[in-house]
């Protein structure tokens, strides 16, 4: 006597919906590990993506896309508002945007900071640390990453992986940049492990942390719903990120909102992370050198159609900021009136320092704070084994 | 964790699917529910689990004592004790700044200094839900309705169930208590299937309907001083249908998910939108909430046996502290006063309103709604006001982005809400080519909850 059994419709609710969130999860989890390079629209998302322990980016890539644009055309779903241009982008084997054979020379200053240190939206030779590189004759190491994770301890480590022969650390603070939080206990033990972690466990963490992150059937129907959010199907959601502006020749700029808010807002002036950094940094011989550059919307408000009037509570943010860090005794250089008057003569000929789409300042804009800062700390004018320290006792 | 995420569909549903049918036995599927519940609540803030730790103890021997005692002085004292213990950390949490502030207001305007200190509170979510459900098994226990359980995982299991935990509906333990008892009864498959047709119906509501039409009216409310006459009533109708469509399709999903672990989660509405008056209403809205404000205060008061008079003052208060309930802000509270009135004025005119034909109570009912939505859509009294003077005078302004397919969207949800059958009407058993349909129409769900970022429910904030 067999057992009797029920026939249940295979085409039933209980058995295809389960089976429809089980295909689509496997196809999700497949997708995610083919790269995601065809689907960004920048280096930043495509190298950062699989970014082991302790670095900035995915070691030893190269990433060409000669139809990148700008992050606040993207974050404000602004198609027709994007500049398309080639960014090539190369990570060193340590995870940092520098071309590969920085590794194997002599090293003379390592620049510290966020995106716009590391070059985001333009090129490998108009970075800020090749312009240098190149103006001065001595190598700068771009370490420059997301900004939390700029700590003495891995400028420390690093230092010792590169063949430094002068021990100059540039730090560049945006204006639009959160106050640098000074680490907890926590952040630094686990620092302390990462740094002690074999490489290919981190690029295991790495690649493993970038597969649960980033999934192309999230970023392909992201694109699909932005696509009919397009202020005519539906509305834009994603409009309130970014200020549509219109400069005084007619042509529109991007700012991001929180940069425009920040500069309506006061703005507190904390030194404790400085002087830790400097601090820190001390003991190990090495100089410290900041770098204050301002937002787009600081150095192109005055240029702008419309505006807001009155002058702004947090407008004078960097210039407390210089002045408190001089008078703590950190150098300092403050990009601020240079590269405003350097705008408005530049906007005369249509030609702008940050790009149109996106945050970062552009490639004139990098060259030119690269000569103010060969102008107000001259390594060329020294040897490269000169310290800052040598370097500013100079009339 | 919402439903409608991707973590919550791939992650944690499939695990305690898995944990709850492998076991067998009747405690370890209340204890897989009791810790399941708990872990659902953590990914919010785990810190609040103290607070549902407490609540879930207090009225837990609360029920235990009521077993013991039988002094009448004793019990009424322990439910006292446990319901005001309940309603504390309520009121702490919820209403303490408002009535702070409103303390200070007063003060201040009474020309005293006195000033109420103003914490920093975090809501906890699902706070309204959890504490309604052991004040009414404490009340009910005491009442004798129920017999209160010794077991604590079952109890645990009954107030932290993840289906509704956070956003209710508020389930009685007399209307689960047998599904409880008979869990290791339960048929994994003959459950799935009523289950899952629930549960895609309400993603559908929620995802497809409710979040379209929020996408659309959320802008545009949010400048509201920049809206029409058309606008403002396109806005505030299409409000009416994305807070029925959120919050019925949260409630659908509930109880399909209660179904795919052998609980039947009672109807939290039955149509709403095919009432005749607002009393009807009310009794096809947010099911479980009204029939709490019924039984537990409503009635409690006095209900309609004192008189007219009475009768209306019973319906103003519990209207009121039904519109308190929604959120601490006088804006509700006003929503609950125009409701009271609403309910007062029915009560009235009843004979009249009755005359009339079927459709022109209906179109009524939903009209005196959808005004009173204006109320309870409004961050605060001077929205109210700018939007009343936009529904009730001619004013131009900018049309509204996405309005053609808002248009669209109120059309199908008016063609469902005032004409279609509610989930509890449809008969869940599919031939196999609704079977592909549903499943085309949740694979455009799922697209939407891979493309965009999931919208909270609209009464999680209560």
């Amino acid at each position: 006597m067999g057992r009797e059994r029920t026939h249940r419709p295979v085409w039933r609710l209980g058995r295809v919906i389960p089976c429809l969130l089980a295909v689509v999860f496997l196809v999700d989890i497949v997708s995610r590990v083919p790269s995601i390079d065809p689907l960004t629209f920048r280096a930043w998302e495509a190298l950062s993506r699989n970014r082991p322990p302790g670095a900035a980016f995915e070691p030893n890539r190269h990433y060409v896309n000669p139809w990148a644009y700008g992050d606040l055309a993207s974050f404000g779903n602004l198609p027709e508002l994007r500049q398309y241009r080639t960014e090539v982008f190369t990570t060193d084997a340590l995870g940092f945007r520098n071309p590969p054979h920085v590794l194997g020379g002599e090293v003379n200053a390592i620049l510290l900071g966020d995106s716009f240190a590391v070059g985001s939206g333009v090129s490998d030779d108009e970075t800020l640390s090749s312009r240098l590189t190149r103006l001065t004759g001595c190598v700068v190491y771009n370490a420059g990453s997301d900004q939390g994770r700029v700590v003495p301890n891995e400028v420390l480590a690093l230092a010792r992986r590169l063949n430094m022969r002068n021990r100059l650390v540039m730090r560049l603070y945006a204006e639009d940049a959160a106050v640098p939080p000074m680490p907890t206990r926590r952040e630094r033990v686990l620092w302390e492990l990462e740094a002690r972690m074999p490489a290919r466990l981190r690029a295991l963490i790495g690649r493993l942390r970038g597969l649960v992150a980033v999934g192309p059937l999230r970023v392909l129907s992201g694109r699909a719903v932005k696509a009919l959010e397009d202020d005519k199907i539906l509305p834009n959601r994603y409009a309130g990120y970014v200020v549509n502006a219109t400069l005084d020749n007619g042509d529109p700029m991007l700012f991001q909102a929180s940069e425009v808010n920040n500069f309506y807002r006061r703005r507190e002036v904390r030194l404790d992370y400085w002087k830790w950094l400097r601090d820190t940094l001390r003991p190990a011989r090495f100089d410290l050198l900041v770098v204050l550059v301002p937002s787009k919307y600081t150095v192109y408000r005055p240029f702008l159609v419309d505006h807001r009037p009155g002058p702004g509570a947090g407008a004078d943010y960097l210039d407390r900021l210089e002045r408190d860090l001089r008078t703590a005794g950190i150098p300092v250089l403050n990009l601020t009136p240079f590269l405003s008057a350097e705008a408005a003569r530049y906007l005369q000929h249509d030609r702008y320092l940050y790009l149109l789409d996106d945050i970062h300042w552009d490639p004139r804009g990098i060259a030119l704070a690269a000569e103010a800062i060969r102008e107000q700390w001259p390594l060329a004018d020294a040897p490269c084994s000169t310290t800052l320290s040598r370097a500013v006792e100079k009339p | 964790m919402l439903f409608n995420s991707l973590g919550f569909l791939y992650g944690f549903l499939p695990s305690i699917y898995l944990v709850f049918w492998r076991f067998a036995g009747k405690t370890q599927r209340w204890m897989t529910l009791a810790i399941g519940g708990y872990v659902f609540y953590s990914f919010w803030n785990y810190k609040f689990l103290v607070l549902m730790l407490f609540s879930t103890g207090v009225s837990y021997l609360a029920g235990l004592a009521l077993l013991r005692w039988q002094d009448p002085g004793l019990r009424r004292w322990c439910v006292a004790g446990s319901v005001g213990a309940d309603l504390a950390v309520l009121g702490f949490f919820k209403y303490g700044n408002f009535m702070a502030g409103n303390i200070n207001a007063v003060t201040s305007w009474l020309g005293g200094r006195a000033s109420l200190p103003i914490l920093d509170i975090v809501l906890p979510v699902g706070i309204s839900f959890y504490t309604f459900h052991t004040i009414t098994y404490v009340i009910d226990a005491y009442r004798g309705a129920i017999t209160p359980t010794r077991n604590l995982f079952k109890y645990a299991a009954y107030v932290s169930m993840f289906p509704q935990l956070v956003a209710g509906p508020i389930v009685r333990y007399r209307q689960i208590e047998q599904d409880f008892e008979n869990v290791d009864r339960a048929h994994e498959t003959a459950n799935a299937d009523t289950g899952w047709s629930f549960f895609v119906v309400g993603l559908v509501e929620k995802v497809l309907i409710a979040d379209t039409i929020a996408s659309i009216i959320d802008p545009a409310l949010a400048r509201y001083s920049e809206l029409s006459t058309v606008d403002a009533w396109l806005c505030v109708v299409g409000f009416a249908y994305q807070v029925y469509f959120d919050f019925a399709g949260y409630s659908d999903m509930a109880v399909g998910l209660g179904h795919l672990f052998g609980f039947r989660i009672p109807q939290n509405f039955n149509s709403p939108y095919k009432s005749t008056d607002i009393a009807d209403m009310w009794r096809r809205w947010h099911i479980s909430l009204s029939s709490f404000f019924r039984d537990y205060v409503y009635i409690p008061l006095g209900g309609s046996r004192g008189g007219r008079l009475l009768t209306y003052r019973n319906l103003m208060l519990t209207m009121l502290l039904c519109g308190l309930w929604h959120g601490a802000s006088w804006i509700y509270v006003t929503f609950g006063a125009y409701q009271g009135v609403l309910l007062i004025l029915t009560s009235t005119f009843r004979g009249t309103w009755e005359r009339l034909p079927l459709a022109a109570r209906r179109i009524g009912t939903f009209g005196v709604w959808v005004v009173g939505l204006a109320i309870f859509r409004s961050s605060g009294f001077p929205m109210a006001g700018a939007m009343f003077q936009k529904m009730f005078t001619w004013h131009a302004g900018t049309a509204v982005v996405g309005g053609t397919v808002l248009v669209g969207m109120l059309t199908v949800a008016a063609g469902i809400a005032h004409f279609g059958p509610n989930s509890f009407e449809m008969h869940h058993r599919w031939s196999p080519g609704w079977v592909g349909a549903i499943a085309i129409v949740f694979g455009l769900c799922l697209f939407m909850l891979y493309g965009s970022r999931p919208a909270p429910y609209l009464y999680f904030q209560f």
